[in-house]
């Protein structure tokens, strides 16, 4: 009850509104070109994963490009669809991971203690942020990771009974 | 720097919290070096009067005013700046200051304010002693933001109330997230498997579908935020209150 004092922890509720439509939308999309009955174990692998990143993505995109992690969340979704597709050319492939490799800097973790440093790897772009912000970041991150986990158990709830 | 201070009873009166500081940096630096700045007495002087020269120039000698004390409040309000009180304080200050001493000063006055030049060099050697106190000031600041930070991170994180030390708190958000994003996977899994038994992203709910949902009573949750979007009555079907899905066979 105490979180209805600060208005800043009664925004998620709008923002929760935002992803479940995002989200929503990409599972429509991605059922659009579903095949008509997967069986295959890797196949549903593969969808799950697909679900997955439809969930993360809709999450980062209703946050917007203001927060540092959803930018760094929707650039690794968008790095690891175009490592996937260009795992079929080699080449290019390559490339792209020694770039990556390359962009991100690793000053912050060499310094500060092994739960910083964990903390860091947790939420997506941590690495370069200071600790300040990485906290900053990190209280953000738990409140639309909850309002996803609540969106999603209730999209399972409808469909479940 | 007795005499200093005792020099400073007029300065007292233009900014009260004068004898404080000057009692505070007397405290601060070690006897040896302050005999060392007594001796360097006379150069020091000889410093301050060509920037009471510079000083008057800019001002367009408007003013008659005792350029010593002057000079004293100027080094007080570099100081002030340093901590970060604004500038234009500073210049009201001097402005007093000047409306204040408009009237005769003796010269007597003058050679009775001849010590504040040491207190001008101590305020500079302060002020450059400063620079790391600064240092500290703005690591105090930081860390108070972070120890902020960290009290709202365990606000946020359930049972994290009752923790003590940062490294526990820490590890505490860390699991917090790793459920959080083990939920969103399972959770997603899950997703997959309803949708593969029955295939139901072509019928998403309209908003008549989700009127009779939203009727059920909800049971209450464990978690703050859980109970936090329980709450909010906007006409979404998504904001149907659920419980114990995780639990139930599908």
């Amino acid at each position: 009850m105490t979180s209805d004092h600060i208005p800043s922890l009664r925004n998620p509720s709008s923002i929760r509104t935002r992803l479940a439509h995002r989200f929503v939308r990409a599972l429509k999309k991605l059922s659009m070109d579903r095949p008509s009955s997967p069986v295959s174990v890797s196949d549903r692998y593969k969808r799950y994963r697909m679900i997955r990143a439809a969930a993360y993505a809709s999450m980062a995109s209703s946050v917007g490009p203001r927060r540092a992690w959803a930018r760094a969340l929707l650039r690794k979704i968008r790095n690891r669809k175009t490592g996937n597709i260009s795992m079929k050319r080699r080449g290019v492939r390559t490339c792209l991971v020694t770039k990556r490799t390359l962009l991100k800097p690793r000053d912050h973790r060499e310094m500060g203690s092994q739960q910083e440093n964990s903390l860091r790897g947790l939420v997506p772009g941590g690495e370069e942020m200071d600790f300040c912000r990485l906290l900053n970041e990190t209280g953000h991150y738990i409140k639309c990771l909850r309002a996803q986990v609540k969106v999603m158990k209730n999209i399972i709830d409808l469909y479940s009974n | 720097m007795n005499d200093g201070a005792g020099g400073a009873y007029n300065f007292s009166e233009i900014w009260p919290g004068f004898h404080a500081n000057a009692a505070s940096y007397a405290l601060a630096m070690n006897p040896p070096e302050m005999d060392h700045i007594s001796n360097r007495g006379p150069v020091n002087y000889n410093n301050s009067k060509k920037r009471r020269d510079e000083d008057e120039c800019a001002k367009g000698g408007a003013s008659t005013s005792n350029s010593d004390n002057d000079n004293l409040i100027e080094g007080d309000g570099k100081r002030l700046k340093a901590e970060g009180i604004s500038n234009g304080d500073r210049e009201s200050k001097a402005q007093r200051e000047d409306v204040r001493n408009s009237g005769k000063v003796t010269d007597k006055s003058a050679a009775k304010a001849a010590e504040p030049p040491k207190q001008d060099y101590i305020h500079v050697r302060a002020r450059r002693g400063q620079a790391t106190d600064s240092h500290s000031l703005a690591e105090r600041a930081r860390r108070e933001k972070i120890s902020e930070r960290m009290k709202i991170l365990q606000d946020l994180v359930p049972g994290c109330n009752k923790v003590i030390g940062k490294a526990l708190v820490l590890d505490e958000i860390i699991n917090y997230i790793q459920s959080l994003q083990r939920q969103v996977e399972f959770l997603s899994m899950k997703l997959e498997a309803v949708n593969s038994r029955e295939g139901i992203y072509g019928s998403y709910p309209s908003k008549d579908f989700s009127q009779h949902t939203f009727e059920t009573p909800g049971m209450p949750f464990d978690s703050q935020g859980a109970r936090e979007y329980g709450r909010d009555s906007s006409p979404e079907w998504l904001h149907m209150q659920i419980g114990g899905s995780l639990e139930r066979p599908s």
